[in-house]
């Protein structure tokens, strides 16, 4: 009989496609599910489920260790920019980023990540230059 | 025991998050995480003004700063209110 799902993945084969069945962890324990899409933040990798839940890629089982994460100056300006308004949009139209596992909180968790790593290095660098 | 030499980039930035509580950002510390952001910003937005260079990066640092500013109004708004203590 054929199922819709296809097998759950491994390292191996990673990351998963769209189609697949994918395990993760969730606030309510481990749960199984149909990944859309994956997509890469300004950090890491979500995985966008069919519920339209977002899953930061380390939650996933499988995730190869260490995971592979962009260097912040990969991050072009327009893509940023794009993000920062999407944030802004978001946030104004009333999205609550307390809602875990949406849209809103991992844009933001990412953001927030992303913004923090770049001028964070950025102040160690000039601490060492300083040295 | 791995030292810090060793690290990789990647196991680095994993680290330095970690340790400020970004990977994923618990749902009661949003205001409170963009708050330390912003701070970190600010900090090298001084540094940029100081030394009056890197133009391109003062830009995108002020309007990094802004964006901030406005997420966290906007969260602080929809905060969920405390228990008022008279209906307690």
């Amino acid at each position: 009989m054929k199922s819709t799902a296809k097998l759950l993945v491994s390292e191996a084969n990673w990351p998963p496609e769209e189609g697949q069945a994918i395990s993760f962890r969730s606030s309510s324990g481990s749960e199984t599910t149909i990944l859309k899409e994956v997509r890469w933040g300004l950090v890491w990798r979500d995985f966008i489920l069919e519920d339209g839940r977002v899953i930061p890629e380390h939650r996933i089982s499988g995730c190869p260790q260490p995971q592979v994460w962009r260097k912040i100056n990969e991050v072009t300006d327009n893509e940023r920019e794009e993000c920062e308004e999407r944030l802004l949009s978001m946030a104004g139209a009333g999205m609550d980023p307390r809602q875990r596992d949406q849209p809103f909180w991992a844009e933001l968790n990412q953001y927030l990540a992303y913004t923090y790593l770049r001028y964070k290095q950025a102040e160690c660098k000039v601490e060492d230059t300083e040295r | 025991m791995s030292t810090s030499d060793e690290e990789t980039e990647e196991q680095q930035a994993w680290r330095v998050l970690s340790e400020a509580g970004l990977v994923e950002i618990r749902l009661d510390e949003f205001a409170e995480k963009i708050e330390a952001v912003k701070r970190i910003v600010i900090v090298r937005l001084r540094e940029l003004l100081d030394f009056n260079t890197g133009i391109k990066e003062r830009e995108s640092a002020a309007y990094s700063l802004g964006t901030l500013k406005g997420l966290e109004l906007k969260v602080l708004a929809n905060a969920p209110k405390p228990p008022d203590p008279s209906e307690m």
